[in-house]
């Protein structure tokens, strides 16, 4: 175990208590590296930001809303060293019952929609975002909100269940899903949600990244993702990981995939903090 | 239906942390089989199917079976217990065998027909024991069948080969196949106490004959709670037959066939290897008679007989891993 204060401190947000057994298994893989690590858990990514910010933490895990406020807070000087192959291709989708005849974002218009948490990009933010693009405003749609686990930026996935529930029970017509949450649904097979389709699906965002602020020396943060890029998912003590984080493999940073949920902040005047 | 299993399955377990297991309730087969994909394809682990619930481990444990010695996973060795018969009667013999029990004889044609159902399933070695196999006459055509197929080795008192049992055994083959040698003791005292007076003697002059005629001997012996310093003086008196570590097995009594004490013994506690009697496959070869370690009634097709203890196995050590790791003291 590294206690010289050599480790790079990482930061990330106890959404489930599956983070334990995550970030010990990658702070394991990390020990015997030429970044090793350790970590730090928040109650909350509003905490977290403020952490890294104030030097506290060296990287922090951030999901795609976290990030935007990350670099707000340092106009736009905060850098994100790497993703999951699985946040470069995120997507909402819009789930109703089938038969229900609904077809594309249009086919909403007068109905009942569930959206998740108010701090979630793929549940709350990024809908509303899509919905008023395509001329459908909140006053267009009859919204049924879900907001529980706020802090957490929609990574319980419990606000998506709450609003899929509300589908099945007809409270509502549809409900937004993050492509998580859906592939989770359908695991098994497609026939084990034959009783629901997708409505829409919307483009590719970007989701989580490891955030760091530019003080953080490339000497210090190159080895650590170059060693992070390297976990295998061939490996089985790699895979128990990269399972329960929800990927296949780490991926270097791209940024392009986050213009759609800065806009949508930025239209929705989205607050640094709830 | 499937929607509600799915949900249950994103809802419960999930969000349970690694290690804990969740029922999950199913209407039937369809549901377990769902189930059992979902797992697949989410990095979870089906544990148990009831009635109308299935058993959900959240996460993947490493594989028992991996974690073990190649030599000592389940399927590696196969024990075969040609007969039940012996001209011994040891007092804590672990199935009970004398020259009075019933011989339960596996046949050359049966006994063929197994060997080289255990090389299909990829069994790397075998162990031929009883009773005391050199009772039966034809024993020779077993061994040589067996030594033919894999490293084949067999337990002996060596209180038999004369007459007839000699001439087979000095045509057995020496490579492919070792002797392993009873022995419990250095001196005649505690040996002759459990398997009857003699022996001790005869079972010496056997270890020297089968070393004379060039076969590769292993010795064991059986330790009761009075066996005192026995072990170190077996230990001595190996070394001073030339016999290599690897050749040298002290194991203790277990409470089982003739045994009313020693270790007690279950399919929990012990770690299998696959045995095949007349009556069907057992756990463990110590314990060949007893009702609770019968693993089925028929051995063949011998694969999936292993893979069903391999199976069972598993499911012991990842049930032993979260009881340790539920177990406060306070």
């Amino acid at each position: 175990m590294t206690t010289d204060g050599s480790a790079l401190m990482i930061g990330a947000v106890a959404y489930s208590p599956n983070v334990v057994p995550i970030w010990e298994g990658i702070k394991d893989y990390f020990e015997d590296s030429a970044a090793p690590i350790d970590f730090v858990l928040f109650s909350n990514y509003e905490r977290q930001v403020d952490a890294l910010l104030a030097g506290q933490i060296d990287i922090a895990w951030n999901t795609n809303v976290a990030w935007v406020r990350s670099q707000r807070a340092t106009g736009g000087d905060a850098v994100a060293l790497a993703m999951r192959d699985t946040d470069l291709t995120f997507t909402t989708m819009i789930v109703g019952r089938r038969g229900s005849g609904l077809d594309g974002l249009e086919s909403l218009r007068g109905r009942r929609v569930a959206l998740g948490s108010r701090d979630s990009g793929q549940a709350r933010i990024l809908p509303l975002y899509f919905l008023e693009r395509a001329g459908i405003g909140t006053d267009d749609i009859s919204l049924v909100l879900f907001d529980s686990d706020v802090g957490k930026h929609g990574d319980t996935g419990q606000s998506e269940l709450e609003a899929l529930r509300a589908v099945i029970d007809d409270r509502v017509d549809a409900a937004a899903l993050g492509v998580n949450t859906w592939q989770a649904l359908t695991a098994a097979g497609d026939a084990t949600v034959a009783d629901l389709e997708v409505v829409w699906e919307s483009e590719r965002y970007n989701h989580c990244n490891f955030t760091a602020l530019p003080s953080l020396d490339p000497d210090r943060s190159g080895p650590w993702v170059a060693h992070l890029l390297a976990m295998d998912w061939d490996n089985p003590d790699h895979r128990r990981i990269l399972e329960l984080e929800g990927l296949r493999s780490w991926k270097p940073a791209q940024l392009e995939g986050y213009r759609s949920l800065i806009e949508a902040m930025e239209a929705q005047g989205v607050a640094d903090r709830w | 239906m499937s929607l509600s299993l799915a949900l249950q399955l994103v809802e419960a377990v999930t969000p349970a942390p690694v290690g804990t297991t969740t029922l999950v309730a199913v209407g039937g087969p369809d549901d377990v089989a769902v189930a059992q994909r979902w797992c697949d394809a989410t990095g979870n682990h089906l544990l148990s199917v009831h009635p109308d619930a299935v058993e959900i481990l959240r996460g993947r444990l490493a594989d028992p079976i991996q974690a073990l010695p190649a030599d000592r996973r389940p399927g590696h060795r196969l024990w075969i217990y040609t007969n039940f018969h012996c001209n011994l009667a040891c007092d804590y013999c672990c199935v009970g065998s004398s020259p009075t029990a019933a011989p339960r004889i596996i046949g050359v044609p049966e006994f063929a027909y197994l060997v080289t159902e255990a090389v299909t399933a990829g069994v790397r070695e075998l162990y031929v024991t009883g009773g005391e196999p050199f009772m039966l006459l034809d024993l020779d055509e077993r061994l040589s069948i067996a030594a033919r197929a894999l490293p084949t080795t067999v337990l002996t008192n060596a209180m038999t080969w004369n007459g007839a049992r000699r001439a087979r055994l000095e045509a057995l083959p020496r490579h492919g196949l070792t002797l392993q040698i009873s022995l419990d003791s250095a001196t005649p005292e505690l040996h002759d106490r459990h398997r009857g007076p003699g022996s001790f003697a005869r079972a010496r002059a056997g270890i020297e004959t089968a070393i004379e005629l060039g076969f590769r001997v292993r010795v064991a012996a059986t330790l009761g709670a009075d066996a005192g310093r026995a072990e170190d003086e077996l230990i001595e008196l190996f070394d001073k037959l030339g016999l290599a570590p690897d050749q040298q097995v002290i194991r203790r009594v277990a409470q089982q066939g003739a045994a009313n004490q020693g270790l007690a013994v279950s399919r929990e506690s012990l770690i299998p290897e696959v045995c095949i009697t007349a009556s069907g496959v057992y756990w463990h070869p110590v314990a060949a008679t007893d009702p609770a370690m019968k693993v089925a009634d028929r051995w063949a097709p011998l694969q999936p007989v292993i893979e069903s203890i391999r199976d069972e196995y598993r499911m012991y050590r990842i049930r032993g891993e979260i009881t340790a790791s539920t177990f406060p003291c306070a």
